[in-house]
């Protein structure tokens, strides 16, 4: 096929043209601030796999090289955590899904039916957004330990379930404080999205004579899919990574049904000091729930866009 | 009944008595107070006054799933995540007295009578617009409920489709039988498909009554300037010793007219277009001109097809002021910048008062243009 030389050279002269002093600098800035973002996380990944005498010798953004490079870290932050991925999955997928479907409930009602009161009401969720967990941990350890005992009175429960034991009870207050406080953010959420629905979906509903709650079953829950996927990865993120509560609730880090929160910092600590690259390898680890979750939802989100549309 | 939002009152003292199986349209411009009215019947807004009885009983404070009523929207509203069949179906859900399989059934039914039966297992958004309107119809048929309410369900389709389903909406309430209430802002649909119709602005009932006696004996000059396409001429003028002048015509005022119209002296003359008569200017110009004839100069012509819309001024008035429009036979050729003869039969001329806009006079019905039974 003939084609012409011409066709062939480089344009030089167009590309310096296109490209300006600021359009330079604004490149180098997004590189510099990417570089800055992601150096601690290679870092992480890095050190992960090298033995001590590597993390000691080597620059830390360095991968490791041959004799460095070891599985062991890796192991042994996997063996340490096992117990606890079972007790922080437990724990927060019930949690999550608790606080996610009583948020969309309470969102429905607020902003899809009317009633006398409703502003009060919606005041009081936003006051519990606002809520700082700091301020409510010694009446809730209070209260879980002394004047409302759940756990104790589940234990039985639990000891007769396949599966769970019965340390895996203490683990329910906390499930429990986790969905109470959680249910705020999920309203607000859901009554944004709400708020943007149709009032005519509901109006046909009522005339087709279906009742306020078979609306929501029916109607307005089917069509929240997308906005479950979202308020589903962020709650899930928000419990499992959450630490003041389980701190306060679990007795420790050494308790059979510790979380991955509480053991992470006792992970590679020893009277030698701490030893770097298990704790990465323990922080890497403790991350997948969270990336498999995003992963999963995420894709079920976006489907239930085109579906939508 | 009155409906108050805060200051604002959507409808005010509204009287309606709506005898079983009739097409009512409630008809008026935007922000008239008709769909409050509907949502008003349907129980989606309760009003802030009076009494809705619907089959004799007391409907105030019964929720719109108790008033076996079926409503069809403007934007259809169709549930997005079911198939037609099972947004159908959803209202049959509470009905009692069905079988799961006459349910079934019943759908099938009302499917294969709107021509939709294809469509029974596709989404809602996968079809067009009349096809969704057809499913929202479908809907509120199944129910076999006691009255249909429609908030202007054909706004949204094009001028082809609109004429189409503005037939079959009254094939279909005729097969039914079932009262209807029918809001609009447009006035054909309004002439072409009711039984009565219920003139409304800002909140009042300006009049109810049947197509053509709104046309022919309107009551005021907003039901007389809103029925008819094109809308009625309108010249506002004084009345003194039995002729009407106005800036640029006089018209002499015959005896019923007179005897009608009394001593009011601030008057607004109407007349409909179909009634002014054109013809050639005579070689005499405007010198043998009788009493209800003047000389018009053709600013534009509007070509329909089947007919001509002439709109005229008066020579002298240069800056348009006060035009009227004709409408001749699509075959009667009429040239912009003609002068023609304009003739206005009194028996065809409204007069209004100007300051209430109460009609005074209406057009006489006996001359040989009256309205033939047949």
């Amino acid at each position: 096929m003939a084609s012409s030389s011409s066709d062939q050279t480089f344009d030089v002269a167009s590309l310096v043209e296109d490209y300006s002093l600021y359009r330079i600098s604004q490149y180098v800035l997004v590189i510099l601030f990417i570089g800055f973002f992601l150096a601690p996380l290679e870092t992480g990944i890095m050190t992960a796999f090298k033995t001590n005498r590597a993390v000691a010798e080597t620059i830390p953004l360095m991968p490791p090289l041959a004799e460095g490079f070891t599985l062991d870290n890796m192991m042994f932050a996997f063996n340490a955590l096992s117990g606890a991925f079972f007790n922080s999955l437990f724990m927060a997928i019930p949690a999550t899904i608790g606080s996610v479907l009583f948020g969309s409930m309470a969102a429905y009602g607020l902003t899809m039916v009317d009633w006398r009161g409703q502003l009060g009401v919606l005041v009081l969720f936003l006051i519990g957004i606002f809520l700082p967990y700091q301020a409510v941990l010694v009446p809730l350890a209070r209260f879980w330990n002394n004047i409302f005992p759940l756990a104790s009175m589940v234990e039985p429960l639990f000891v007769a379930l396949p599966i769970l034991q019965g340390y895996h009870a203490n683990l329910v207050p906390l499930m429990i404080t986790h969905i109470a406080y959680g249910i705020p953010i999920c309203t607000i959420l859901f009554r944004s999205y709400y708020q943007g629905l149709p009032t005519s979906y509901v109006e046909a509903a009522k005339i087709d004579g279906a009742s306020i709650t078979k609306i929501y079953r029916r109607i307005i829950l089917p069509i929240s899919k997308p906005m479950f996927g979202v308020v589903f990865i962020y709650q899930f993120t928000q419990i499992y990574n959450e630490f003041l509560f389980a701190f306060t609730l679990i007795t420790g880090s050494d308790t059979p049904e510790a979380v991955v929160t509480l053991i992470l910092p006792a992970v590679g600590a020893s009277t030698s000091g701490v030893d770097f690259g298990i704790r990465m390898s323990a922080a890497f680890l403790a991350a997948l729930p969270t990336l498999i979750i995003y992963v999963a939802f995420a894709e079920q989100f976006a489907e239930g866009l085109k579906t939508d549309a | 009944m009155t409906k108050r939002f805060g200051d604002t009152t959507a409808v005010e003292d509204l009287s309606l008595d709506i005898p079983d199986s009739e097409f009512l349209v409630l008809v008026g411009p935007s922000g008239c107070g008709k769909s409050t009215t509907l949502r008003c019947i349907a129980g989606l807004e309760s009003p802030t006054e009076g009494s809705i009885y619907i089959g004799g009983e007391h409907m105030n404070y019964r929720v719109p799933q108790n008033r076996d009523i079926a409503m069809v929207f403007q934007d259809y509203a169709l549930y997005p995540h079911m198939t037609v069949r099972e947004n159908i179906r959803f209202g049959l859900e509470e009905e009692s007295g069905y079988t799961s399989e006459e349910r079934d059934a019943r759908v099938e039914e009302i499917a294969d009578l709107l021509g939709i039966s294809s469509m029974l297992d596709r989404n809602p958004g996968e079809l067009s617009g009349g096809q969704q309107q057809r499913v929202a119809l479908g809907r509120a048929i199944v129910r076999d409920p006691e009255v249909f309410l429609m908030d202007e369900p054909l706004s949204n389709l094009d001028a082809e489709l609109r004429a189409e389903m503005r037939t079959e909406l009254q094939q279909l309430q005729n097969r039914f039988d079932v009262t209807t209430v029918y809001v609009t802002h447009n006035q054909t649909e309004a002439m072409t498909m009711s039984d009565r119709i219920a003139v409304l602005n800002k909140g009042k009932l300006q009049q109810v009554g049947e197509p053509l006696e709104l046309y022919h004996a309107p009551e005021n000059r907003f039901v007389a300037g809103f029925i008819g396409e094109p809308s009625m001429n309108f010249v506002e003028g004084r009345h003194q010793n039995g002729t009407f002048t106005s800036e640029y015509f006089q018209y002499p005022f015959d005896t019923g007219i007179r005897d009608d119209v009394g001593d009011t002296s601030d008057v607004v003359l109407g007349v409909r277009p179909e009634d002014i008569n054109l013809k050639r200017l005579p070689e005499g110009g405007s010198s043998g001109l009788a009493d209800h004839e003047f000389r018009m100069t053709v600013s534009v012509v509007e070509p329909h097809g089947d007919r001509n819309v002439v709109h005229l001024r008066h020579p002298e008035d240069a800056s348009e002021s006060e035009t009227i429009h004709a409408l001749t036979a699509g075959t009667t050729v009429v040239d912009a910048g003609t002068d023609v003869v304009v003739s206005v039969d009194p028996d065809t001329v409204h007069i209004f008062d100007m300051a209430t806009g109460e009609a005074l006079h209406n057009r006489r019905l006996e001359s040989e243009v009256e309205v033939r039974n047949v």
